[in-house]
C-alpha cells in the first residue's frame, strides 16, 4: 500500500505538500474505505500525493503522527468517542467519511424509538451489549470537512485530496441530484411511479442509484436550501404514503434536522 | 420556396440513404410511464422503424447536440512550470436530425441569436450548429403547449427541409439546396392545387388543437411593474430549486466554468457546465456573497431573463412555448400559469 | 451524387483578419503573459505586473479605463479582475488582487516568472475622452480605488484637458490605504486628494468619517457652473454609490455625468453565460462601467 517515497510533486512549479493521512473507522461498513482502495485506475496518482500512515483495511503498520484524519462511521458507544476525542488531538484535519460520520447513517435509525433498552432486547436478545444512541462525529468532536454519501463516491474523495493538497477549495455541489440526474437523461423516476429524494438531496455522486432505475434515498442528505416541506407535500399529492417518504427521509440521518421529520416510534 | 410532395413509403427511403453515409438524431421511444405513455428521447437511430415520427413531445431536447451539458472548452498539458493550452470545439461531423418539430427548430433560431450572430459568437455552438441539417417535421398540439402564444408554432427558418403529414403523403418544404438534391434521391412530385388545400386544411385543423396560452401583451412591461410583486413569494415556495426548468429547456445556455486538475498533476481542463438559474449558487461571487439567496428571487430571475431581457435585446421572448418545464416540474410550475399571475396581480 | 454531409470546418472558414469581437477563435484564446512583479499594497492585497509575452500581441492589446480583463491559471481558475493601470501602456496591466478565492490564493504563491492566461480586455470603460474640458470628482469607497486608478492614471497623463480634479476616497482604517506611495505624485499633479477613514488610529492626522461628509464639503457653496460640468466616477459597494450618487444628483450633476463600475462574478466575459447578469443586463457586455440613469433602471443593481 506504500507508494514510493518519490520526490516531492509540485504543481506549475509550485512545490506540493504530501500530508500524512490516516484512516480510521467506528460503527460501520467500512465500505467507504474499501471504495478508496477499489479504484485502482487512479489509486497510484493518488497515493504519490499523500502518505499513508494508518489505513488498517490495506495496510499493517501503524502511527499517530498524521495530518488528515479521514474518519469512516458513527458514534454508538462511549469507547468510540474516546477514540475519537484522540483522533481529533492528533489531526489537524478532521474529514468525515462517508454518511454514517456526517449524519449517523443507517445505524441512526434507532435513535428513533425512545427506549435505548427495548432495541436492545430486540437487536441483541441475550447477548446485550454496551450501545448508545447514535450520534455523528460531529456531535462529539469538530469536523472539518464532510465527504457525503452512502457509500461515498471515490472520484470525490480523489478531488477533494486534490483540492487539499493544491490549495484550492473544496466545493461540493450545493445543488441536488436532479441536476446530474437530468445531465445524464434518465427518465424521471416520478414518470414511472417512483418515489425519489433527488430533488432535495445535494448531488456529487453524479445521480449513481437514478442511472440504474432506483429512486434516492438521500443519502448524501439535504442540498442547501432543499425545499424540505414542499417535496413531501409533492410527494403525497403523487400517492405516496407518509410512511413511505418518511422512511427515506429517515433513512440516512441527513434530513434530520428538518421539522417535518420530528416524529419518533412508538417505543 | 420550393414544394414537393411525395409518397410516404419513400421517406423510409430517404431515411436510408442518408443514414447510410450519415449520422442520424431521431425521436424514439425508450419507455412508458406509469400511465402507460410513451415517453420520447432524440437519440442516434440507424432503423427507421425504430423513429416515431408520430411523437408527442421528448422530455429532453435534443440539446445534448448542440449544447451539451458538460463540455471542455480547453485542455492544458502541465510541464515543470510552463503550460500549453488546446482548445476543441468539439464537433468533428455532422449530424442529421430527422423530426424536429417546429418549437424545436424556433429554439435554435433564438439560440443563434445570441451565440451565433451577437457579438463574440460561441464557437463550441456554431461548430455543432454549422454541421445541423434539419429535417423538420409538423406536430400534433399537446394540451401543455403554447407555442402559438410565443409565436414559435410555424417553423419559418432554421431547417433544412419542413415535412408535413397529408395523409397519405408528406408535403414538403425545401429551404436548402443540400436538402433540395437530398431530395432527388426518392421520388417527388409538384404539389398540384389539391394539395396546397390539403395543406391549409390540415393546418387549420392543427390550429384548432392548441389550447394552452399564455397573453404576452405588454408582458415585458408588466415583468418590471410587479418586479416586487407577492406572486414571486408564493411561487418561489413551491420550487424546488432542482435546475430540471433549465435543463429540459431547449433555449436554456446559461453555464459555469470550472477548472479542474487532473490527478496525475500532467494535466489540466477547463469545463462549462450547463448550469440553472434557479440553483442556490448561481449568483454568488467570490467571498460568498449571493445576489439571489432567496428561490423566488431567482425563479423571478428565470422569468425576467426568458420574457424581458431577451425581448429587451432581440424582440422576442426566450421561450418557445415548448411547455417543457412544466410539464417536468415536480412542484406544477407552469408558464401560462405563472405569467398569469403575475399578470393578474395578488391573487392566483 | 453520393448523399453525404461535408463537414463544415468553422475554423477554416474564417476571414483572416477579423475584430476580436466576431472571431470565433478569440472566443477561448488566452494570451500567455508573465508576472514580471508583485508588490504587497496592505495585509491583504497585492498589486500584480503582468505582461504579455508575445511583443506582437502585446503591441496590439489595449484598453480603456474601466475595462476588465479575465485571468486564468490553468487548472486552478479563471476571474475577472479591473484593470488597474494606465491605459497608455499597451500588452501590460497592473492588477490589485485580494486573496479570496481558489485562483487568488494560488496566486500568492507563484513567483515573479510565472506563465498566467490573460483574455480581454471586455466591458465598457469611462468615457474619458467625453469628459475633457470638465470638472471631474473620483470617488472611490474602500477597494473602488481599484479601478479608479486607470482613470486617475489617465487624468495625470492628459492633465490639461480637464479643469478642476478631486480625488475622494474613503476606507474604514488607514491601514486599509491602497497606493499609499501615489499620493505625493497625485497631488503634485493638482489632484486634489481627500482622504477620510471611518476610525483613526493612533498616528493618523486626517479626516475622519464618512466619505460622504468630505464630498458635501467639495461639493457645497458651488456655483451651478461647476455642477453643469462636472463628471462624476464612482467606484466602491453598492450601498456607496447609492448614497454619493443621490448627493450628486442634488446638487443637479446630470445622472448621464456619473459613472460607477458594478461588480458581478463573470466566468465568460462575453455576453454568454448569464451568470454577471444584473435583472437581464450582462454586467460583461453592457458594463461593468454604467452611467448612474442606466442603474436606476436596472432591477436588482443595488
Amino acid at each position: 500500500m506504500k507508494a514510493k517515497e518519490s520526490e516531492s510533486k509540485t504543481y506549475l512549479g509550485i512545490p506540493l505538500y504530501r500530508p500524512k493521512v490516516a484512516f480510521f473507522e467506528f460503527s460501520s461498513c467500512e465500505g467507504c474505505q474499501l471504495q478508496i482502495i477499489n479504484n485502482e485506475n487512479t489509486l497510484l496518482d493518488f497515493l504519490s500525493l499523500v502518505e499513508v500512515v494508518n489505513f488498517r483495511e490495506a495496510m499493517t503498520e501503524k502511527s499517530d503522527d498524521y495530518e488528515i484524519a479521514f474518519v469512516e462511521g458513527s458514534i454508538t458507544r462511549n469507547d468510540e468517542a474516546e477514540r475519537l476525542k484522540k483522533i481529533r488531538k492528533n489531526a489537524k484535519i478532521l474529514v468525515a467519511l462517508g454518511s454514517c460520520a456526517c449524519f449517523g447513517g443507517v445505524n441512526q435509525l434507532k435513535n428513533r424509538f425512545n427506549n435505548i433498552e427495548w432495541v436492545k432486547k430486540q437487536v441483541y436478545g441475550k447477548h446485550p451489549i454496551d450501545t448508545a444512541p447514535v450520534r455523528a462525529l460531529e456531535e462529539v468532536v469538530n469536523v472539518d470537512l464532510r465527504i457525503y454519501g452512502c457509500p461515498i463516491k471515490k472520484e470525490e474523495v480523489e478531488k477533494i485530496v486534490l483540492h487539499v493538497v493544491l490549495g484550492k477549495s473544496i466545493d461540493i455541489p450545493k445543488y441536488p441530484v436532479c441536476m446530474e440526474c437530468k445531465a445524464n437523461e434518465n427518465i424521471c423516476l416520478f414518470d414511472l411511479g417512483e418515489p425519489c429524494l433527488g430533488p432535495i438531496t445535494r448531488a456529487g455522486c453524479d445521480s449513481w442509484c437514478p442511472n440504474n432505475n432506483a429512486g434516492c434515498w438521500g443519502c448524501r442528505g439535504p442540498a442547501e436550501d432543499a425545499n424540505v416541506g414542499y417535496m413531501k407535500k409533492i410527494m403525497k399529492e403523487k400517492g405516496f404514503s407518509e410512511k413511505t417518504i418518511l422512511e427515506r427521509l429517515d433513512c440516512f440521518g441527513g434530513f434530520a434536522q428538518f421539522p417535518e421529520l420530528k416524529k419518533k416510534g412508538k417505543h | 420556396m420550393i414544394f414537393r410532395i411525395f409518397e410516404k413509403k419513400e421517406l423510409k427511403n430517404l431515411f436510408e440513404i442518408l443514414a447510410a453515409h450519415n449520422k442520424v438524431v431521431g425521436p424514439v421511444e425508450i419507455g412508458k410511464d406509469k400511465q402507460c405513455n410513451p415517453i420520447y428521447a432524440f437519440t442516434e437511430v440507424s432503423d427507421f422503424n425504430s423513429i416515431k415520427l408520430d411523437y408527442t413531445t421528448t422530455k429532453l431536447p435534443a440539446k445534448r447536440y448542440f449544447l451539451p451539458f458538460h463540455e471542455d472548452l480547453s485542455t492544458f498539458r502541465i510541464k515543470d512550470n510552463n503550460w500549453q493550452k488546446t482548445i476543441d470545439y468539439n464537433a468533428d461531423r455532422p449530424l442529421i436530425f430527422f423530426g424536429l418539430h417546429p418549437c424545436d427548430i424556433n429554439a435554435l433560431n433564438k439560440l443563434d441569436k445570441v451565440l451565433l450572430h451577437s457579438v463574440f459568437p460561441m464557437p463550441y455552438y456554431v461548430a455543432k450548429r454549422k454541421n445541423m441539417f434539419i429535417i423538420g417535421i409538423d406536430c400534433v398540439p399537446q394540451p401543455f403547449c403554447f407555442c402559438r402564444s410565443m409565436g414559435s408554432d410555424t417553423a419559418l427558418h432554421g431547417f433544412d427541409m419542413f415535412i408535413t403529414n397529408l395523409g397519405t403523403r408528406y408535403f414538403v418544404e425545401i429551404l436548402t439546396d443540400t436538402a433540395y438534391n437530398f431530395l432527388k434521391n426518392i421520388k417527388t412530385e409538384e404539389p398540384k392545387e389539391k394539395d396546397h388545400i390539403l395543406y391549409m386544411k390540415s393546418a387549420a385543423e392543427r390550429n384548432k388543437k392548441f389550447t394552452a396560452k399564455v397573453d404576452t401583451t405588454d408582458l415585458a412591461k408588466i415583468l418590471d411593474m410587479e418586479f416586487q410583486s407577492d406572486v414571486w413569494k408564493q411561487w418561489g415556495d413551491k420550487c424546488l430549486a432542482c435546475g430540471t426548468c433549465a435543463n429540459v429547456c431547449p433555449t436554456c445556455y446559461c453555464y459555469g466554468v470550472e477548472e479542474t486538475v487532473d490527478i496525475n498533476l500532467k494535466s489540466a481542463r477547463k469545463t462549462k457546465m450547463l448550469h440553472s438559474c434557479n440553483l442556490i449558487d448561481f449568483a454568488e461571487v467570490a467571498g460568498g456573497h449571493n445576489f439571489r439567496p432567496e428561490r423566488h428571487s431567482r425563479l423571478k430571475y428565470r422569468y425576467y431573463h426568458k420574457h424581458r431581457g431577451f425581448v429587451e435585446a432581440f424582440e422576442e421572448s426566450l421561450c418557445v412555448g415548448c411547455g417543457r418545464c412544466g410539464e417536468s416540474c415536480l412542484a406544477g410550475i407552469k408558464v401560462p400559469e405563472v405569467i398569469a399571475s403575475v399578470r393578474g396581480g395578488k391573487k392566483r | 451524387m453520393k448523399p453525404e454531409l461535408k463537414f463544415v470546418d468553422i475554423i477554416s472558414q474564417q476571414p483572416k483578419m477579423q475584430k476580436r469581437k466576431n472571431d470565433l477563435s478569440s472566443f477561448e484564446y488566452t494570451y500567455r503573459a508573465e508576472i514580471t512583479s508583485m508588490y504587497q499594497l496592505t495585509d491583504m492585497e497585492t498589486l500584480y505586473r503582468i505582461q504579455i509575452v508575445n511583443p506582437e500581441e502585446r503591441r496590439r492589446f489595449a484598453f480603456i479605463p474601466g475595462q476588465f480583463l479575465m485571468l486564468e491559471i490553468p487548472g486552478i481558475g479563471e476571474a475577472p479582475f479591473s484593470i488597474s493601470s494606465s491605459p497608455s501602456i499597451h500588452g501590460e496591466v497592473e492588477l490589485c488582487i485580494r486573496k479570496a478565492g481558489n485562483l487568488t490564493n494560488f496566486l500568492s504563491k507563484v513567483g515573479r516568472g510565472a506563465i498566467v492566461g490573460i483574455r480581454g480586455p471586455f466591458g465598457t470603460g469611462f468615457p474619458m475622452e467625453e469628459m475633457h474640458g470638465q470638472n471631474i470628482l473620483l470617488i472611490a469607497g474602500g477597494l473602488g480605488l481599484v479601478p479608479l486608478r486607470s482613470p486617475i492614471a489617465y487624468v495625470q497623463e492628459n492633465r490639461s484637458h480637464f479643469r478642476e480634479v478631486n480625488i475622494v476616497y474613503g476606507t474604514k482604517s488607514p491601514q486599509h490605504l491602497l497606493f499609499t506611495y501615489q499620493y505625493d505624485v497625485w497631488i503634485k499633479d493638482d489632484i486634489n486628494l481627500n482622504i477620510i477613514v471611518e476610525k483613526a488610529d493612533p498616528s493618523w492626522i486626517g479626516s475622519v468619517g464618512m466619505l460622504t461628509d468630505t464630498l458635501m464639503k467639495i461639493l457645497e457653496g458651488r456655483d451651478n457652473e461647476f455642477y453643469h460640468n462636472t463628471y462624476a466616477i464612482v467606484c466602491g459597494p453598492p450601498v456607496m454609490f447609492k448614497f454619493v450618487c443621490n448627493m450628486l444628483n442634488k446638487f443637479n450633476i446630470p445622472m448621464q455625468k456619473m459613472f460607477v463600475s458594478l461588480e458581478r462574478r463573470m466566468h465568460c466575459g462575453m455576453g454568454k453565460c448569464c451568470r454577471c447578469n444584473v435583472g437581464s443586463t450582462y454586467t460583461c457586455l453592457k458594463g461593468p462601467v454604467f452611467d448612474y440613469w442606466t442603474v436606476m433602471n436596472l432591477k436588482e443593481a443595488i
